[in-house]
């Protein structure tokens, strides 16, 4: 209890200090309005909006500064998706494709304003249960953390590149995991971290320190979503916004069962490493849709259904900035997209992280969440305006944002040429099915596997035996073993019989 | 072997779509062995079990900069295999021949073709050499009118219009030394005006057309200003054009209005 106490209270004072700070709110809103922008727009995404961000005020702003700008983007960028679901059919970002199964009905029904109300509030509800769980579970597993060494490190990145891998596949995992590899692979350009060993540099003196974060990010992101979004399509009609928005304490609290429940997953899955807001929704959809006693309706416009994906695609934010800060293993697309500020401001999440920065990280959670709340119920009007914008209008000057976001970062324009070769791969990759966020992923742990690899075998000689005799990487190495076996059709086949055997 | 590695929960929507996948995969597949093996081969490159270097030993094979890398490609090249297999029993060896198997309709290409050229130009060409507020006006002027409406033609026109602005200006100043000549600035600030008042001319009526000037002269602008005087950061081609009076009107006439003790 102590425990908790002395949590809170550090809490306290590092959202005092930001209460007190006038400079605070103008990122906070600035930002949270630019995240629910993005994220209304459909074709561009929460992730986009952190990575632009990023480009911009990355490492050009004090850390505490930068740090609400990019959270406030994420939080808003997240709730900002369920507009375009409830009103057009469409889902502003692909964590609140399941928000649309009951959003758009209910918007027909003449329940938009309703609808929107209660997402609002239960997105609201939801990032602030991810962000309790992120204050206290993240202390436990700091504790934790300091029996993690180089063999847990190596074992842990592997599995957070293969679950997400396995998770984010739309079509095959194998390609999930083929994507991910290839972002390993890009991690071991330039100057290998233990012995100044040149790597693929074929004579490039750019090549040497490595392919930087944020064109890396720009291009897997932004450019693909550019180069698809530049096609013509019959603007949908967005639906006229019937009722009252702000909701009633009634329904609000009828529904408090089915908000706590989602956030409790949202924020589980978001703890997750590599796996995002999307499957977080679809998740607690699915949960909601089986032991929901409306769980029929679920489709034809259940207020139900839509919390149940709302609360814990917004959860998800605090569960995954959980691995993030405790282990420097981002738990979702936009989480790797926010560890690529943490590095180029030179601060390395994981077990030496400043407490402090985990504190104020929390605190900023909060008046974000609270910022989206407000401004999810009152001005809800200028982001349906937003939505009438034709994606042919704004994605262009998303590409300029983009070049000059990612110029600005390390000041060159070989960043630009590296933006751009990885945007036309992360196109056709995008083209193929292969997902895209394990590359990133792959790209931002590689030289974290690479090192921590290395150098567990450097202090053991050699020695194999050190991924089985530590109780931590024995049990990171079943885990990493048992997902790959787990996909494998002689397994799945055994596994079946044996099914059918006790059946 | 056919079913393996399917995903967990997720279908695609039709088994058409699945048959273009599977013979992309084939062709896929056969640029990741490739791939894999020169990558593998360059790896022998670095040394594995330790070499000296200038006197200093290298390290042993667990402590090679080689080992992770052959591990990555190894592994790389273990998947292709298996996408390869999966791939040839989902028949997609048999259709990667043919259209399905390339899976592009002609408007498709034209549209990526087109907007990669646009965007291959904008950012190799203009960006380094060309005033940033120029290059980027040309660009967004380009990508609206090319790509609202999915003309065809007014793809090929904006691509081409990009295409020659960024071709001339990678042509005439290659080297870095000239990136600073004003030449390309006024053939990109001819062509963007150019294209503005054909869009004008063609379409008087549209709302777009009227908007279209505003967006690309504003947005830019803006961003170039908050990026280099904001943030102070450095941005693409400081002695453009437009920037560079902007800059020196900024420092010299505006900045000591505020700065003044």
């Amino acid at each position: 209890m102590d425990f908790v106490i002395s949590q809170l209270a550090g809490f306290g004072g590092a959202m005092a200090s930001l209460v007190v700070d006038p400079l605070t709110y103008v990122y906070l809103i600035t930002s949270v309005f630019l995240g629910i922008t993005f994220g209304a727009l459909p074709g561009l995404t929460a992730t986009l909006a952190v990575t632009i961000l990023t480009g911009f005020f990355g490492n050009k702003i004090p850390l505490d500064y930068s740090l609400i700008a990019l959270l406030g983007a994420y939080v808003g960028a997240i709730y900002g998706g369920s507009y375009p679901s409830i009103l057009l059919n469409i889902p502003g970002t692909a964590a609140s494709a399941a928000t649309a199964m009951d959003g758009y009905p209910l918007a027909k029904a003449g329940r938009g304003g309703e609808a929107l109300g209660m997402t609002t509030t239960a997105s609201f509800i939801g990032t602030i249960i991810g962000t309790f769980a992120l204050l206290i579970f993240v202390w436990v597993l700091l504790l934790i953390s300091k029996n993690i060494a180089s063999p847990e490190k190596a074992l842990l990145a592997l599995f957070g590149i293969l679950l997400s891998g396995t998770l984010m596949s739309e079509d095959l995992v194998i390609k999930g995991w083929i994507a991910g590899i290839i972002g390993l692979a890009m991690a071991m350009v330039g100057m290998d971290p233990l012995l100044s060993e040149p790597r693929y540099t074929f004579g490039w003196s750019y090549m040497l320190s490595g392919f930087q974060v944020v064109p890396v990010l720009m291009g897997a992101f932004a450019i693909p979503q550019i180069i698809e979004g530049m096609r013509h399509i019959e603007a949908g009609k967005v639906l006229s916004l019937q009722g009252r928005i702000v909701p009633n304490f009634a329904t609000v609290r009828r529904y408090l069962p089915t908000i706590g429940r989602s956030g409790v997953i949202g924020t589980g899955v978001g703890a997750l490493p590599g796996v995002g807001e999307d499957v977080a929704g679809w998740v607690s959809y699915g949960v909601g849709k089986t032991v929901s006693k409306e769980g029929d309706q679920f489709g034809k416009g259940s207020l139900e259904g839509l919390l149940s994906s709302e609360t814990a695609n917004n959860a998800c934010i605090g569960g995954a900035l959980i691995p993030l800060l405790v282990l420097g293993i981002p738990g979702s697309p936009p989480a790797a997209a926010l560890m690529g500020a943490f590095k180029i401001n030179n601060v390395i999440p994981g077990p030496t992280i400043d407490p402090a920065i985990i504190l104020r990280v929390v605190a900023i959670l909060v008046l974000a969440s609270l910022t989206m709340f407000i401004m999810g119920l009152f001005t809800a009007k200028i982001f349906i305006k937003i939505l009438r914008i034709p994606q042919t209008v704004f994605l262009p000057v998303v590409m300029v944002l983009t070049t000059i976001g990612s110029f600005s970062v390390g000041g060159g324009i070989n960043d630009l040429y590296l933006m751009l070769g990885v945007g036309f791969v992360a196109y056709f990759m995008n083209l193929m099915r292969y997902p895209i966020a394990p590359l990133v992923i792959g790209v931002i742990l590689g030289s974290l596997f690479d090192e921590t690899l290395r150098r567990s075998l450097f202090l053991s000689d050699g020695d194999l035996s050190v991924f089985v005799s530590r109780p931590g990487a024995a049990i990171l190495l079943a885990l990493n073993i048992a997902l790959i076996l787990s996909q494998l059709p002689i397994t799945k086949r055994g596994l079946a019989k044996l099914k059918r055997k006790r059946a | 072997m056919g079913a393996l590695f399917p995903s967990g929960d997720k279908t695609l929507d039709q088994p058409e779509e699945t048959a273009i996948l599977r013979a992309r995969d084939f062709w896929t597949s056969l640029v990741l062995i490739v791939l894999s093996l020169f990558f593998l081969w360059e790896t022998t490159s670095i040394p594995l079990f330790g070499e000296n270097r200038a006197g200093v030993s290298g390290g042993d094979w667990y402590n090679s900069a080689a080992l992770v890398p052959f591990g990555l490609f190894g592994g790389l090249f273990l998947l292709a295999i298996g996408l390869l297999v999966i791939s040839i029993r989902a028949g997609g060896a048999a259709r990667a021949m043919s259209s399905v198997g390339l899976g592009w309709d002609g408007s498709e290409a034209l549209r990526f073709g087109t907007i990669g050229m646009t965007i291959a130009a904008y950012v190799i060409g203009l960006v380094p050499r060309v005033d940033f507020i120029i290059c980027s006006g040309l660009l967004i002027t380009a990508l609206i009118y090319g790509y609202r409406g999915g003309h065809a033609q007014r793809m090929i026109l904006t691509a081409v219009v990009v295409g020659v602005a960024g071709l001339y200006a990678f042509v005439a100043n290659l080297p870095q030394s000239d990136w600073k000549l004003h030449d390309d600035d006024w053939i990109t600030l001819i062509l963007w005006i150019a294209l503005t008042a054909f869009i004008f001319v063609r379409h008087p009526r549209d709302r777009m057309s009227r908007v279209i000037p505003v967006i690309a002269l504003v947005a830019p602008a803006i961003l170039v200003c908050a990026m280099a005087f904001g943030f102070r950061q450095n941005v693409p081609n400081r002695g453009g054009l437009f920037f560079k009076t902007i800059e020196y009107h900024y420092y010299v006439s505006l900045k000591p209005l505020w700065s003044q003790k």
